[in-house]
């Protein structure tokens, strides 16, 4: 039921807004993140401004919020007008920032979310060298799904040349983005 | 740490069994408890796990509810896998990701044999290749889904050939196939495709032009693709013939192509687009407009009809001409439309309600 519908997320919207609790920013925002899922809910989560909220979420101290954030992006970026929209505020940026973060799913959120925003236009932000380099350690990691993820990048975002490139850099350098402890 | 993040087999931290939420507000409150998650196309998966199965050899028995879901590819029980006293540990996995979905949201937390499931996803047993295929599964969901809205701006621009759609220069990652209808998006835009060649097919009918693989050159031809796509069919004048070899045209065009894709597009598709939002936008008038009262734009921005320089003399005669015949011809559309239904002779856009 569209109008009910659209009633509610912005009932959810709102209660973000004004609630002090955490917990309910929590539990609202992941609420928000699994209707991102959707593709029938991106007219209304783009009038409600949720892109933005999720954006701004990125950058809160709070690791919870960081990863039903990242999650939900990375639910709705495949949509061209979600894409642009995240592009356009820049958001490749705090997105790569994610890559750091210590918590798994928000990693893995981040990695898929990079490909999914790879454009022609994009690609040189979003497979910048400090990100395939970050890539090439991902994809030796222990955890499956990271490792899966990274070499996919690797392998269908990347040139060879570009890969290459990574590998000498890694060689020289002791500066990295960790591995996410679990 | 390093068993958490150990290979198939191991407990991960996805498969933990969160405690549900209680202190939802009433609104939000589901059917049934649960725990605060956010469910992504990674955590997702064909593989289920599933815990709690008592160990009274009935491996039979749940293999048979869970295939009432769709086809079993696999299942073998998980002896490594901590379990609770008297119970077991089992993979299934199906070959539809959508069966796994449902499969999962109807048996966790159902009762078995007397002891309570927990279903969760197991990604971690993925090879690379199944995690690539489901993420390009998500990528044809996606541009299925949305697609209405690309097909009605592509239906509007009539054209020789309905080539080169944004939908896949903004998509295809590097390896671009301009020759891809927008709904017609198949495998090849996304394989790992180092040293092999695509065909760009241009609206001008090049087929031939089969161009080289770098990502700098694939970057200039998807987006020149996108605007011959989209201008072909008005602006004849400007390129003489209609049928510009693209590299001429590539050579003068490179910086401005993007902007130019939206330029040409024809008045009474804007005429109507905003009618037909308007009429959406009355069902929602709960929530308003935003806040500077321009309307809520849905899908890709469509720009005002513009004044814009060019940067060429004869390239902003030649806009100028068009535009002002758009003009006529939409004004001449609109009248005749109106005529049998009002007696004002005015163009629809002049009555447009602003909310």
């Amino acid at each position: 039921m569209e109008l009910g519908r659209l009633e509610y997320l912005q009932a959810l919207v709102t209660e973000f807004q004004v609630t002090d609790s955490t917990e309910a920013k929590e539990q609202v925002l992941a609420n928000l993140a699994n209707f991102a899922y959707d593709p029938s809910n991106y007219e209304y989560l783009r009038q409600l401004q949720v892109l933005d909220l999720f954006l701004d979420m990125l950058t809160e101290d709070n690791e919870s919020l960081v990863e039903f954030a990242m999650g939900g992006l990375c639910n709705l970026c495949l949509d061209k007008t979600n894409k642009e929209y995240i592009l356009e505020a820049n958001g490749v940026e705090p997105i790569i920032n994610c890559l750091s973060s210590s918590n798994e799913e928000t990693v893995v959120s981040a990695v898929t979310t990079l490909m999914f925003l790879t454009t022609p236009r994009s690609r040189a932000q979003t497979t910048a060298l400090p990100v395939v380099e970050c890539m090439l350690r991902f994809s030796l990691s222990a955890n499956r799904r990271l490792s899966n993820l990274a070499s996919i990048f690797l392998q269908d975002y990347c040139t060879p040349p570009q890969v290459e490139e990574a590998r000498n850099f890694s060689k020289h350098t002791a500066v990295g983005i960790p591995l996410p402890k679990d | 740490a390093a068993d958490s993040s150990g290979g198939p087999g191991a407990p991960c931290r996805h498969h933990a069994q969160l405690g549900a939420c209680e202190s939802r507000a009433k609104y939000r409150e589901g059917w049934r408890p649960r725990a605060v998650k956010v469910y992504t196309i990674n955590l997702e998966s064909r593989y289920l796990l599933i815990q709690g199965v008592p160990a009274l050899g009935v491996m039979k028995e749940l293999v048979e509810q869970f295939a009432l879901y769709g086809a079993i590819e696999e299942y073998h029980a998980l002896d490594e896998y901590p379990a609770e006293q008297f119970t077991e540990v089992y993979l299934i996995k199906f070959k539809k990701l959508q069966c796994a979905r449902v499969a999962k949201k109807k048996m966790d937390e159902r009762s078995f044999f007397g002891s309570l499931l927990h279903v969760c996803y197991a990604p971690e047993f993925e090879t690379v290749q199944e995690t690539r295929e489901k993420l390009q599964d998500r990528r044809k969901y996606i541009a299925k889904a949305t697609n209405h809205r690309d097909c009605f701006v592509l239906k509007k621009v009539e054209g020789p050939k309905k080539t080169a759609s944004k939908n896949s220069d903004q998509d295809c990652p590097w390896s671009t196939s301009g020759s891809h209808v927008a709904s017609n998006r198949d495998q090849s835009c996304f394989t790992s495709s180092a040293g092999v060649s695509h065909n760009i097919a241009y609206p001008s009918g090049n087929q031939n032009e089969s161009l080289l693989t770098y990502p700098y050159y694939d970057n200039n031809c998807a987006e020149i693709s996108g605007y011959f796509g989209q201008n072909t069919s008005l602006t004849p004048s400007v390129h003489p013939g209609g049928h510009t070899p693209p590299a001429s045209l590539m050579q003068q065009r490179m910086v401005p192509a993007y902007n130019g894709i939206d330029r040409f597009m024809p008045r009474t598709t804007h005429l109507q687009e905003r009618k037909r939002k308007r009429e959406e936008g009355n069902k929602f008038s709960l929530i308003g407009m935003s806040e500077d009262n321009t309307e809520v734009v849905i899908g890709p921005q469509l720009p005002e009809i513009p004044k814009v320089d060019m940067d060429d003399e004869s390239l902003n005669t030649s806009a100028t001409l068009i535009r002002n015949k758009l003009k006529e011809v939409a004004d001449s559309v609109s009248t005749s439309v109106e005529k049998p239904e009002s007696s004002s002779a005015k163009p629809l856009v002049k009555q447009r309600r602003r909310i």
